[in-house]
């Protein structure tokens, strides 16, 4: 009798207890929490495709890639008799680095939402997305091979870093952390130390990931060992500029990456008659892009791309509200990159109003795959370029030209100017080639969202010659160049401090 | 593993009993006797007699017994309700007559523990009972609401009076900080205990998850319980009591017993109730051409500028006094209010005795509530059986079976915001008819509503004794829930278009609980009671919605088809819900001689929601009694009936981690590059670190019995401190997140309570007692994140009324403008001695007749830097008392309740005032005359002026977030008064009953308050008097038992 309880008690507790841990296990239907996500490689790249949305969404909210690329040295005036022309004005306001005013509110152009220019929260929610993907990756996702994991953590990586580096330009010196789920404030680091850090970190992943996509609809739009490449070089020549120090460095760095990346031959300049294939996205030329296809339902805001600035009437429409252009570049400007010599890039990438000095001007660069019928208020279809073959291969020239290897560099700026069937360069080096490839730059990216970083960090911006809106050396090192930051990054975190210069009234 | 290791000691130390049972032969003697009562020296049959831990046999019909025993052993004779005795058998003894004593000590001798029937002296914990008799005669859709004020420490506030919803209940104070919602819909998160009907637990906040907002039908799962079915209710306080009922017993845990058949012949016995709800007083208002006056009064001596004469004369129902339409004196809030005739009825049949019984109860509660087309029934049909078919086996069966059927009118669950709108409307306006009748009179009355709830339990329950003392018994229970909700508005009650709106839900919970339990005394001191179990649930449910508007008439309420112009939404609700629990536990309990009784028990939770790290609570709790009366120095106290001392500790660990929590959320977020995408939901960052919310409680009582029970005294006193309680915090945004789940927040609480029984006269003709209860708490906060330097407020931008949390004050605080009284003249308000310029506010100086409010920065302007922490939303004492006569046939019983020191804000008075701030909008005119208010100058008075309606947007004076509308909420309710005749006898039998009552009952008779607002009860958890709350009723009621007579 005694022993027959002890055998049920026994029995009993050893069959609850075990089976427990299985009991407990419930997987929710109705909603995706951690236990339950990262479970197959699907699942990997659904979120590697989600950061890629998230960043692109920061994009997409303004007119990003004018705003802070392009109109804040003052190449560029509003044509007042366009449609709603008093919203237009605000690129002289860019242009005069009057970011006081542009985001004051009440202003007709409020609609471009400029404030949110502002708020890095977005970069920061991409960063810690990568840095939760790459530590998930670590411990392991079930049905990734370790090629795959390498690319998938190179990928994410890349998207973290084009955060960092989108962030100090915008902002400067920014808080910086790779560890995942991090929830500590933290105060804002020297920029030229978070670059530092992120090309360690970019150079960590970057042999993990392949230098292309044998499918073409991942071409340029996933993350490959080049976009890696273009981020080192542009971080490299940004912290050229910043740390003087060290400059040798940095350019000797990126000659040797721009030089990894030509040999490659992964990518080639597609003939400058095939530019609507470049401008559509996922071309051999492309680095990095944010792909957008009205094919796939992609909805653009409205005023996010340049092309919508410098654009009307037939690849704008409705006729009556876009008969010109919302602004146009200086002619004086056209004309000091187009003088003279022979380009095709004049006739092909503009209308014959190249030197209007008004609103028939027209950049027809982004006017490729437009698909607008009838009265249809639509952007052409193209995609956002972030990195670009030609625009690395002379980041390369540049760095060449700097450490003196005139030769060099003068072969990487003619690969560039002969596709687009232009004179070759035969002028001498030192300061005429590092101007001239300035300009070849200032050329071959515009409305690509370079130029004004470009300025900044080549410090031409306090040179008349180069700027409409030059900056005093005082200005320049009290941040006139930076965004101001929104003041919602100072709740929650003590050690946060905001861009002086423009705390102090953007003066 | 490791967290099993407690449960296989518990298993190790109840095996090991087996083996050091002791056995002694001698030699035997026969011996027979009689047992006999001692008061009236009545013989006892079924006396159980033991041998040390042997039952040997029980007394006969006649009281008389025989048993075969060595000589010089002790044999102890037990009955229920008497006190055990002890006799020793001698050699040569032949015939010995017994003597029981009555117990009379502890009135309600055994309670019920961790499932266990047990006998009340021998546990430690704090429980009291409460017996059907307590809670009879009051017709209510819902039981707790006779809880109110019967037991020390469970604070019930009868907070609405919509028929079938539920009001708060809190055990032993605050135990969260959660505050959901905005505004004056602000509700502090509910913490009901943890209810089980007849050993099944069931979830009493069900209906309530969404707050006032409740999605479907809202009906309270206790709402469907009928309270003549009930036995009795046991209420658990402390940790050591509660410890064995897991994480969810940590809010306390109150058990419900419905009735079991106990007749030798099959009883009928019917309970009919006939009750009429009446109208609470409500607000008055001017009518008619008075309230046409009393407007233009208003402008024409308040207008400040010429534009506003001019207005008067633009404004039709101020001007055109002849227009029939604006030619009316309707009193609207009649529309919406209304007496009601009301009705229950119960029959219940029940026989057999304790080897096999059954009962059947049918049921039927209809209650119509006092705003028109809200109400709530309810059909019942309770079963149960219990079969013994010998010694060792026990098998109980019932089935529970209900429907409760809701309408709530066009208001969303709690609030009837559309009736408190529209009470509002002005006098002139025609009444509503067919042709004629504003939106919201049109839905509130015309909204055809209908919800109902349908529960269907069963439960079985089996078991056996392998051995005397050795039991293992089994229960399963499934609960099955489906709710439905139906409404069609119809077009002319919104905005012309029809709509219709249904809602299906279903919950089930099947659960599983397998204990053993061991019991034997050892020599004649020593007694161990071990008691292991482990339960198991599965809980699901699943609820949608379709919505549909734009219905083509109204007629048609359906087919209709899903588009995007037509669809209103629907799919699945958030409450889906599926879950497993698995939890063991164990207790083991000593006790020498009755006297001194230690308790000690350990329990495990596993849920499946807390994700898979740490998905387990710990409940250990330890308990020490000492019934100090059968100490030998105070043998020679008469008077001392009995008496106990009790100290209890107990903890509750409860992983606070969702799933969602430690994992974080991932959403879906649409495609880019024609794949879709997946991301984290940044709205919280997962912290796998939570740590467990931590409930640790001390509990010391002390109970005494004197005279034979006339006298019953229980005194508890507690340190409840709550540890880790979920607070979000903030993050900045360079984390890329918004909120980050933490728990550095912790609350205690800690009180006296005291419950009191004189039982003067209980003569057999005429008795009389009386009783009292009440406790005090406090509750403080004690920590808060750090980074909030101990204080944190909650703003809110709705009304403005922020809640805050101070370090070291009472948990939950307003944040208001302190109001000084009011400027009497131009010239009391204070200049700045630098600008030269007055105290003012938005740019605009104040004059007499505005409110003086504490400038409290000094910097004489008001703004948001003039607010002060000030008033405890929760109440200090809650009690009740009652007293109860009996003379002959005759019965009286006056019970009432009371609540003292706590802060309630009035925003009824507040929106009352505030209908004069426009005398051009279409609202009724309140007669203001009650009020001490700002007349002319040089008034010092109360109220501000009401009437300078061009200054008010900018000034406010009657802006909700001052203190001015802080008032005291003390209460005294007189709930019940029951007056009953029991008729004779003999003469009901002729009529063929064998027993026949009637009473006249009252509930919520009359509340003594210093409160300026209808109802110091009627008000949120958070003390906040909101006009679209629904108003508790007078309810008078005439009732009668009959049973029939079935002797016959």
């Amino acid at each position: 009798m005694k022993k027959s309880v002890i055998y049920i008690l026994a029995a009993a507790a050893s069959l609850c207890l075990p089976s427990c841990k299985k009991f407990l296990n419930v997987q929710p239907i109705d909603k995706l929490t951690g236990n339950n996500f990262y479970q197959s490689k699907d699942d990997v790249v659904a979120n590697i495709y989600d950061m890629s949305r998230a960043f692109f969404g920061k994009i997409n909210e303004t007119h990003f890639i004018g705003a802070t690329g392009e109109y804040r040295s003052g190449e560029v005036l509003y044509e007042p008799q366009s449609d709603n022309g008093p919203a237009r004005a605000y690129v002289e306001v860019l242009g005069r680095n009057d970011l006081i005013r542009l985001l004051g509110g009440n202003q007709p152009w409020d609609f471009y939402n400029f404030y949110r220019i502002t708020d890095w929260t977005g970069y920061y929610q991409v960063i810690q997305s990568a840095n939760i993907l790459i530590s998930k990756l670590e411990t392991g996702v079930p049905g990734v091979t370790e090629a795959e994991k390498k690319q998938f953590e190179g990928e994410a990586a890349f998207i973290r870093n084009l955060a960092y580096f989108y962030m100090v330009r915008l902002y400067g010196d920014v808080p910086y952390y790779t560890d995942a789920f991090h929830s500590t404030a933290l105060p804002r680091e020297n920029m030229v130390s978070v670059f530092n850090k992120c090309i360690a970190d970019l150079k960590k992943y970057k042999d993990g990931l392949p230098w292309t996509y044998s499918d073409p609809a991942l071409k340029g739009v996933r993350a490959s060992r080049g976009s890696v490449i273009a981020l080192i070089m542009n971080m490299n020549m940004w912290n050229a500029g910043f740390d003087k120090a060290n400059a040798n460095k940095y350019y000797q760095e990126t000659a040797d990456y721009g030089q990894e990346l030509i040999k490659s031959n992964a990518y080639r300049l597609l003939p400058i008659t095939e530019w609507a294939t470049v401008i559509k996205g996922r071309s051999d030329e492309s680095l990095f892009e944010f792909f957008r296809s009205i094919n796939y339902g992609d909805q653009n805001l409205n005023v996010a791309p340049i092309g919508d600035m410098f654009l009307h009437y037939p690849y704008k429409r409705p006729e009556y509200t876009h008969r010109i252009s919302f602004a146009y570049f200086r002619a004086e400007y056209m004309q000091k990159l187009y003088s003279g010599t022979s380009d095709k890039r004049a006739t092909i990438w503009f209308n014959s109003d190249i030197y209007a000095d008004n609103g028939k001007f027209m950049m027809l660069k982004f006017a490729q795959n437009s698909f607008a019928t009838g009265e249809e208020d639509a952007n052409p279809d193209n995609t956002f370029m972030i990195f670009r073959y030609a625009g690395e291969i002379l980041l390369c020239a540049e760095a060449l030209a700097e450490l003196g290897q005139d030769d060099q560099a003068i072969a990487l700026l003619n690969k560039v100017r002969a596709r687009a069937e232009a004179s070759l360069y035969t002028g001498g080096g030192g300061q005429d080639l590092k101007d001239f490839i300035f300009l070849e730059r200032s050329r071959e990216l515009m409305g690509e969202g370079h130029h004004y970083f470009d300025l900044v960090r080549t410090r031409r911006i306090m040179n008349g010659e180069w700027s409409y809106n030059v900056l005093t050396l005082d200005k320049f090192n009290r941040g006139a160049w930076t965004w101001p930051i929104s003041s919602n990054a100072l709740a929650n975190n003590p050690f946060m401090s905001l861009n002086m210069y423009w705390v102090n009234g953007g003066n | 593993m490791k967290k099993h290791i407690l449960f296989y000691i518990v298993l190790a130390v109840c095996i090991s009993f087996f083996c050091t049972e002791a056995n002694a032969q001698a030699q035997n003697i026969t011996i027979s006797g009689t047992v006999v009562e001692k008061a009236n020296n009545k013989i006892l049959p079924g006396v159980n007699i033991y041998l040390g831990n042997k039952g040997l046999t029980t007394t006969d019909y006649k009281g008389k017994f025989t048993v075969t025993v060595p000589v010089n052993s002790t044999l102890l004779f037990t009955f229920i309700g008497f006190i055990s005795e002890k006799v020793k058998i001698e050699a040569g003894q032949k015939n010995i007559t017994v003597t029981l004593t009555e117990d009379k000590k502890g009135l309600n001798e055994v309670i019920i523990v961790a499932y266990q029937n047990r006998n009340k002296e021998s546990t430690p914990g704090a429980a009291v009972t409460i017996t059907a008799k307590d809670i009879q005669d009051v017709p209510t859709s819902n039981v707790e609401n006779l809880l109110q004020g019967k037991v020390a420490g469970l604070n019930v506030q009868n907070n609405t009076g919509a028929p079938g919803f539920r009001g708060s209940v809190q055990v032993r104070g605050l135990s969260t900080l959660s505050v959901s919602g905005s505004g004056s819909e602000s509700f502090l998160q509910p913490t009901s205990p943890l209810y089980i009907i007849d050993g099944v637990p069931l979830d009493a906040d069900k209906a309530a998850e969404f707050g006032f907002q409740t999605q479907g039908p809202g009906v309270s799962p206790l709402s469907l319980i009928p309270v003549e079915d009930i036995q009795s209710i046991q209420v658990m306080k402390d940790a050591q009591a509660t410890s064995m009922y897991g994480s969810r017993g940590a809010y306390g845990v109150i058990i419900i017993t419905t009735k079991r058949g106990n007749s030798k012949v099959p009883r009928v016995r019917y309970t009919g109730n006939f009750f009429v709800n009446a109208t609470p007083q409500l607000r008055s208002t001017i009518g008619g051409n008075a309230e046409r006056q009393a407007k233009i009064q208003q402008i024409l001596s308040n207008a400040t500028v010429i534009d506003e004469l001019r207005r008067l004369g633009q404004t039709g129902f101020l001007a055109d006094s002849l227009n029939a339409y604006w030619n009316n004196s309707t009193n609207w809030q009649s529309i919406f209010y209304g007496t009601t005739h009301n009705q229950s009825h119960n029959v219940s049949l029940d026989g057999g005795n304790d080897r096999f019984n059954y009962k059947a109860n049918m049921g039927y509660y209809s209650e119509k509530g006092v705003i028109k087309n809200t109400g709530f029934d309810r059909y019942n049909l309770n079963m149960n059986m219990e079969f013994r078919p010998n010694d060792k086996f026990r098998f109980f069966g019932s089935l529970f079976g209900s429907l409760g059927s809701q309408a709530k009118g066009n208001g969303v669950g709690l609030l009837q915001q559309g009736v408190a709108q529209n009470g509002q409307a002005s006098t002139l306006l025609p009444p509503p008819s067919f042709y004629l009748s504003p939106d919201g009179v049109t839905s509130a009355l015309q909204t055809q509503n209908s919800n109902s709830t349908r529960n269907i339990r069963t439960n079985v329950d089996g078991r056996y004794e392998f051995i005397k003392g050795l039991a293992l018994s089994s229960s399963i229970s499934y609960d099955y829930t489906s709710d439905a909700e139906s409404t069609f508005t119809p077009a002319a009650a919104n905005a012309q278009f029809a709509q219709v709106y249904d809602y299906a839900g279903r919950n089930y919970t099947l659960y599983n609980r397998n204990a053993i339990t061991y019991a034997q005394t050892f020599g004649a001191d020593h007694t161990i009671f071990v008691n292991t179990f482990n339960e198991i649930y599965k809980q699901g449910g699943q609820s949608g919605i379709i919505r549909q508007t734009r219905i083509p008439n109204d007629q048609l309420q359906g087919p209709v088809g899903s588009d995007s112009y037509n669809s209103r939404g629907g799919g699945v609700l958030s409450n889906y819900r599926n879950a497993t629990i698995a939890s063991f536990a164990g207790s083991f309990n000593y006790d020498f001689k009755k006297k001194y009784v230690l308790e000690l028990s350990y329990r495990l939770d596993g849920t499946s929601s807390n994700g898979l790290e740490n998905p387990y609570s710990k409940n250990p709790a330890a308990g020490f009694r000492w019934n100090y009366y059968k100490e030998n120095w105070f043998k020679n106290w008469d008077w001392l009936t009995s008496g106990g001392l009790r100290l209890t500790w107990g903890q509750n660990i409860v992983p606070t981690g969702t799933l969602q929590s430690i994992y974080g959320l991932y959403n879906l977020n649409g495609n880019f590059n024609n794949n879709p995408t997946i991301g984290i939901n940044y709205e919280f960052i997962p912290n796998p670190a939570l740590k467990p919310t931590t409930t640790t409680q001390y509990n010391l009582g002390f109970d005494m019995t004197l005279f034979q029970g006339k006298v019953d005294f229980t005194f508890d006193t507690y340190y409840k401190k709550v540890d880790n309680l979920l607070f979000d915090r903030f993050l900045s945004n360079s984390t890329g997140f918004q909120k980050k789940s933490s728990n550095d927040v912790s609350i205690a609480d800690f009180g006296y309570e005291l419950m009191v029984t004189f039982r003067p006269l209980t003569a057999k003709d005429f008795n009389w007692t009386v009783s009292f209860n009440g406790a005090i708490n406090r509750d403080y906060l004690l920590r808060l994140p750090a980074e909030y330097n101990g204080q944190y407020i909650k703003f809110d931008y709705n009304n403005r009324q922020h809640i805050v949390f101070r370090v070291g004050k009472n948990t939950l605080s307003n944040y208001l403008l302190t109001n000084q009284g009011v400027y009497a003249t131009d010239a009391n308000v204070p200049v700045d001695p630098v600008t030269g310029k007055k105290y003012q506010t938005g740019g605009l100086a104040f004059k007499g007749g505005d409110p003086r409010f504490k400038d409290v920065n000094g910097d004489y302007i008001l703004d948001d830097r003039d607010y002060e922490i000030t008033g405890n939303s929760q109440p200090l004492i809650t009690g009740g008392m009652s007293t109860n006569i009996n003379y002959k046939n005759f019965g009286l019983n006056i019970y009432a309740t009371y609540t003292a020191k706590r802060t309630i804000l009035n925003n009824a008075l507040s929106d009352r005032l505030s209908i004069m701030r426009d005398p051009y909008a279409l609202l009724a005119a309140v007669p203001l005359n009650d009020l001490d208010i700002w007349r002319k100058p040089g008034d010092q008075s109360k109220y501000p002026n009401p009437y300078s309606f061009s200054r008010f947007n900018q000034i406010q004076p009657l802006r909700s977030d001052q203190s001015l509308w802080q008032e005291e909420g003390s209460y005294l309710k007189i709930n019940t008064v029951t007056l009953s005749y029991m008729f004779d006898r003999k003469v009901v039998r002729q009529f063929g009953f064998n027993n026949v009552r009637v009473y006249f009952s009252t509930n919520n008779l009359i509340t003594f308050s210093g409160y300026q607002g209808p109802n110091p009860e009627n008000v949120t958890s958070l003390g906040r008097d909101i006009s679209s709350g629904y108003p508790v009723p007078r309810t008078y009621n005439l009732g009668l038992n009959i049973e029939l007579n079935t002797s016959k």
